[in-house]
C-alpha cells in the first residue's frame, strides 16, 4: 500500500536540490509570467520548467497531465479566436466560423501561462518527498500542528486500508453481499462506511492522546533526527532566483 | 459427511511465500481449538473457512459446499465468524437492529428475523441494553452484542476469534457458558485462542499449527501431552500440565479439577 | 521513599453518572512493580489516565485531590510536562501510532525529537528499545503496515525510549501470543529492576504473580486492598470481588497447601514445593 504521494523517486541533480529554494523558485516561476505579461517571457519559464523536469527525469510523468489540460486549452483558443473583445484581424475562417488574430494570441498567452503553472507545481509535486517538505517548512517555523495535519493525509490509505478490509469482511460474513449490480453494491456501502467513520473519529480522539503523552505539544525547542544537509551551493542558486525575480520586476516597473 | 472437509489446501498472498501448506483436516461435531503463534497461519485458515479467501490449491467444502463456487455471504447460514474486534462489524445505532441485520441477510422476513434477535440478545444475557446505541456501551458489552449477531444466524458452525481478549473474569464465564450451550445444541464450535487454560477446559480437540502446517491434531488430553510438539510450536500447555510437568506425573491434566481429584484420590 | 503519592483523588467523566474513582489513597515507592487488578468499570484505565494527567486536563471532568510524582502535583503541570516523567501505553496499539511518520524507526524518534533530545541520543536509545522490544527487523515499515502485535510492541518501544521514570502500561499484551507477552514482561521487569517504578493493569493474572511486587485490588472506583501480590492474591473473595484468582493460588487453596506464612502460593514453583511437601514423591505414573 503506498501512501498518497506523486512523489518519484530518482537519483538526479533535481533531487538533490532542497525543498525551500524549490518553493523560492515555484514562487519566483509562477508569479513573473503576471508581473511581464508577454508571451515571450511565459515561453521562457514553459522551457526552463521543462529542461528542469527533464533534468529530474519526471518529464514522462507530467505528459499526462497536460494532455488532460490541452482540451481545455484547445477550448480557450476557439472561444477567445473568435469573440475576444479587442478582435479585429481576421486570420482564417472555417465553415463561417471567423478566428481573429488578436484573440488567438490572447489565448496562446493565457494558455502559457497555465501550462507553466502545472509546470512549476509538477517540479516540487514529483520531486520533492512530502514528508520532508514538511518537516522542512516545520524546521523553519511551520506550527507542528499544521505540519501534521499536512503529514496526515499521507497516511490516511495505509490507515484506513488495512481497517476497511476487515470491515468488508466482518459484513459479508453475515451474510451482505457485495458483488452484483451496482445496487447491490450500493446497498453494501451503508454496513461498511459506518464502522469505517465511528472507527476513525474513535481512532482520532485516542490518537490526540497518544500525541498529548508523547509531548506533542510542548513549547520545548523540537530536535529532528534526520540531518538536513544544505549545500552551500543552494545558498547561490537561492540567491541567483532571487536576483532574477528582482530584475523581472524592475523590468516591469522602469519600462 | 463432514461439516467441515479440508482437503490438501495450499494457500499464499505472494507467489513464492506459503501461508498455508498441505492443510487436511475433517471436522465435525468435537469443539475445537486452533491453537498456535502469531503468524502460524490460524487466522488466514479461519478467512478460507469463511470463503472470505479462496484456495490456491485445494479444496474447502462447509456442508459439503465448495468455498469456491459460493460467496462468504452465501455461506454465512452455514458458518459465522465472531470477528476479534467488535468496533469492525458494529454500524447500527440500536443494540437490536445491530442484531437483525444478520437474520434480514439470510432472508428470514421482518418478524421473525426480529425474533431471533431478541432471543440471542437474551441468551448472551444483554436484554437490558436491547435498545441502547452499541457506541455508549463498554468494549465488553459490544463483544456480547457481535457473538449475539452470530448466533442469531444461527449457523451450524460457529468461529470464535481470540473471544477472551481483553475481557474481565465475568464476561469469560458468560462466554464460556455460551460456547458450553453451542457445543449442547450440536453446534461445531471452533476457536483461534492464546488462552490454554481456557481452551483445555472447553475444547475437545485441538489443532496446533505452525508455520503454516498442522503439526498435531487430536483430542485435548493427548495432544497438550506432547512436550516437544508443543515447544516446537511456541506454544506452553495449560497451566495445570505445566504443573504436572514439573511433578513428573505422566498423565494429562485439562482443568484443575482433574488435577485435584487425584490428588483426593490417592 | 515516595515515587507517586494520590490523596483523595475522586474523579467523575463529564458524561458520566457516577464517579469513576472515589476518594483513592495510596503511596507507591519507587522502584516498585504494581499490578492493578479488577473487573471492568473499576476504575483501572482512569486510575492509569490520571496519573499521566490525562485526567483531568484532557478529559476535564470532576476532579478532587491530588496526585504527586516526586514534588509534582498533576493538576498543576500540563501533560507534556508530567509525560516527561510518566509514561503511558494503553490498550488500543494502532491508536497509539502517531501518524506523524512514515517508519517504524521514525515513529521512536516522534517522542524524542518534541523533547528535544539531541541526534546521537535519539540514534542510541531507538537503536536499543527496538531491539529490545524485537523489532528492530521492521525498522522501516510503515508503522499502519505491522501485525497488532508488532504495533504493541513499538507502542511500548515509543514510550520507553524516553525513558520516563514512571511506567504506567494499561493491558498492554493483549494482541500478543503468550511468548510475546512473556518476552514484553520479562523486558518491563528487567527496567523495573534498574530502579524504574512500573504500574501495569492486566488480566493476566499469573504473570502478574509472577512479576509484581505488590497489587492494588479495585472495584467500582474503590480500592479494596493494596498490598503485596502474596496477600492479595490469597484472599478468598477474589471472585466475589470479579477478579479471578491465579491458577496455582486456586488450585492451592482447595488443596488446602500454605507455605509457612500461612499464604497460598502464587507460582508454581512454590506450589509444586508444597505439593511434594504433602504427598511425597508417589505419584503413580
Amino acid at each position: 500500500m503506498r501512501s498518497i504521494s506523486l512523489y518519484v523517486d530518482k537519483d538526479s541533480l533535481i533531487h538533490k536540490i532542497d525543498p525551500i529554494t524549490k518553493l523560492i523558485y515555484t514562487f519566483v516561476s509562477v508569479i513573473s509570467p503576471f508581473i511581464i505579461p508577454t508571451i515571450l517571457v511565459s515561453s521562457i519559464f514553459v522551457a526552463v520548467n521543462m529542461i528542469i523536469l527533464t533534468l529530474g527525469k519526471v518529464f514522462k510523468k507530467v505528459i499526462p497531465i497536460i494532455s488532460f489540460v490541452f482540451f481545455i486549452i484547445i477550448t480557450i483558443f476557439i472561444i477567445q479566436g473568435m469573440f475576444y473583445g479587442g478582435n479585429s484581424t481576421e486570420l482564417f475562417s472555417v465553415f463561417s466560423l471567423t478566428f481573429y488574430v488578436e484573440g488567438l494570441f490572447y489565448a496562446l498567452r493565457i494558455a502559457l501561462r497555465a501550462i507553466n503553472i502545472l509546470l512549476t507545481f509538477s517540479i516540487i509535486i514529483l520531486t520533492v518527498k512530502p514528508s520532508i517538505l514538511i518537516e522542512s517548512l516545520v524546521r523553519r517555523g511551520l506550527p507542528p500542528k499544521l505540519g501534521y495535519v499536512m503529514h496526515s493525509v499521507l497516511q490516511i490509505i495505509p490507515m484506513m486500508s488495512s481497517t476497511a478490509n476487515t470491515i468488508m469482511d466482518a459484513q459479508k460474513s453475515r451474510g451482505m453481499e457485495t458483488e452484483g449490480n451496482l445496487w447491490i453494491r450500493m446497498k453494501a456501502f451503508i454496513p461498511l462506511i459506518g464502522p469505517l467513520v465511528m472507527n476513525s473519529l474513535v481512532s482520532t480522539h485516542e490518537r490526540s492522546i497518544a500525541l498529548e503523552v508523547r509531548s506533542f505539544s510542548a513549547k520545548t525547542q523540537k530536535t529532528f533526527l534526520n540531518e538536513e544537509k544544505i549545500p552551500a551551493a543552494m545558498k547561490y542558486l537561492r540567491l541567483v532566483i532571487i536576483l532574477i525575480f528582482i530584475a523581472i520586476v524592475v523590468w516591469r516597473v522602469v519600462l | 459427511m463432514a461439516k467441515i472437509s479440508v482437503n490438501d489446501l495450499f494457500f499464499h498472498y505472494n507467489k513464492g511465500t506459503p501461508v498455508l501448506k498441505n492443510i487436511n483436516l475433517k471436522l465435525n461435531n468435537s469443539s475445537t481449538a486452533i491453537i498456535g503463534q502469531n503468524g502460524a497461519g490460524k487466522t488466514t485458515l479461519v478467512k478460507l473457512l469463511k470463503s472470505l479467501l479462496k484456495p490456491i490449491a485445494g479444496n474447502i467444502y462447509i456442508n459439503e459446499l465448495n468455498t469456491k463456487e459460493h460467496s462468504a455471504a452465501s455461506l454465512a447460514s452455514e458458518i459465522g465468524l465472531v470477528f476479534q474486534n467488535p468496533s469492525d462489524q458494529i454500524f447500527n445505532n440500536n443494540v437490536l437492529e445491530e442484531v437483525k441485520f444478520g437474520p434480514l441477510n439470510l432472508d428470514y422476513d421482518k418478524a421473525k428475523a426480529e425474533e431471533l434477535a431478541v432471543e440471542s440478545i437474551q441468551r448472551v444475557g444483554m436484554e437490558d441494553m436491547i435498545d441502547e446505541n452499541p457506541y455508549d456501551l463498554s468494549l465488553s458489552e459490544r463483544k456480547l452484542v457481535t457473538i449475539a449477531s452470530i448466533l442469531a444466524m444461527d449457523p451450524e458452525i460457529i468461529i470464535f476469534d481470540e473471544p477472551t481478549i481483553g475481557q474481565d473474569y465475568e464476561n469469560i464465564k458468560l462466554i464460556k457458558n455460551i460456547i458450553k450451550n453451542e457445543v449442547k445444541d450440536g453446534k461445531l464450535v471452533l476457536t483461534i485462542n492464546h488462552d490454554m487454560d481456557f481452551v483445555a477446559e472447553l475444547f475437545d480437540r485441538i489443532i496446533v499449527m505452525n508455520r503454516g502446517e498442522v503439526l498435531a491434531d487430536g483430542p485435548a488430553e493427548k495432544v497438550f501431552s506432547k512436550r516437544k510438539i508443543l515447544e516446537k510450536a511456541h506454544l506452553e500447555p495449560p497451566s495445570v500440565q505445566k504443573l504436572s510437568n514439573d511433578l513428573g506425573i505422566e498423565k494429562t491434566f485439562l482443568t484443575k479439577k482433574d488435577f485435584i481429584n487425584y490428588f483426593n484420590s490417592l | 521513599m515516595s515515587k507517586v503519592i494520590i490523596k483523595n483523588l475522586s474523579y467523575q467523566y463529564p458524561l458520566g453518572d457516577e464517579n469513576a474513582l472515589e476518594d483513592i489513597s495510596l503511596k507507591i515507592n519507587k522502584g516498585d512493580f504494581l499490578g492493578i487488578v479488577g473487573p471492568n468499570k473499576a476504575g483501572k484505565s482512569t486510575l492509569c489516565k490520571s496519573l499521566v494527567g490525562l485526567v483531568p486536563h484532557f478529559y476535564n471532568g470532576d476532579f478532587s485531590g491530588e496526585i504527586l510524582i516526586d514534588d509534582l502535583n498533576t493538576k498543576n503541570h500540563s501533560i507534556s510536562q508530567i509525560s516527561l516523567k510518566v509514561g503511558l501505553v494503553f490498550q488500543n496499539p494502532f491508536n497509539q501510532i502517531s501518524g506523524a511518520k512514515l517508519t517504524v524507526y521514525d515513529e521512536v524518534a516522534f517522542g524524542l525529537e518534541n523533547i528535544g533530545l539531541p541526534r546521537e541520543k535519539m540514534i542510541e536509545r531507538i537503536d536499543y528499545y527496538l531491539k529490545l522490544m524485537d523489532i528492530y527487523d521492521q525498522r522501516a515499515s510503515n508503522p499502519f503496515e505491522i501485525s497488532g502485535g508488532q504495533m504493541q510492541r513499538l507502542a511500548i518501544a515509543s514510550i520507553m525510549a524516553r525513558e520516563p521514570d514512571v511506567f504506567v502500561l494499561d493491558e498492554p499484551t493483549s494482541q500478543l501470543d503468550p511468548q510475546g507477552s512473556k518476552e514484553v514482561f520479562n523486558a518491563i521487569h528487567k527496567l523495573s529492576q534498574k530502579d524504574l517504578t512500573v504500574i501495569i493493569v492486566s488480566q493476566k493474572m499469573e504473570r502478574l504473580a509472577k512479576y509484581t511486587d505488590n497489587i492494588l485490588l479495585l472495584n467500582q472506583g474503590r480500592v479494596i486492598d493494596y498490598d503485596k501480590k502474596e496477600k492479595i492474591f490469597a484472599r478468598d473473595d477474589l471472585e466475589e470481588l470479579g477478579v479471578r484468582p491465579p491458577i496455582y493460588t486456586e488450585i492451592a487453596r482447595k488443596m488446602n497447601l500454605k507455605n509457612d506464612k500461612s499464604y497460598y502460593p502464587i507460582n508454581r514453583k512454590k506450589l509444586t514445593d508444597l505439593v511434594v511437601k504433602k504427598y511425597g514423591q508417589n505419584f503413580s505414573k
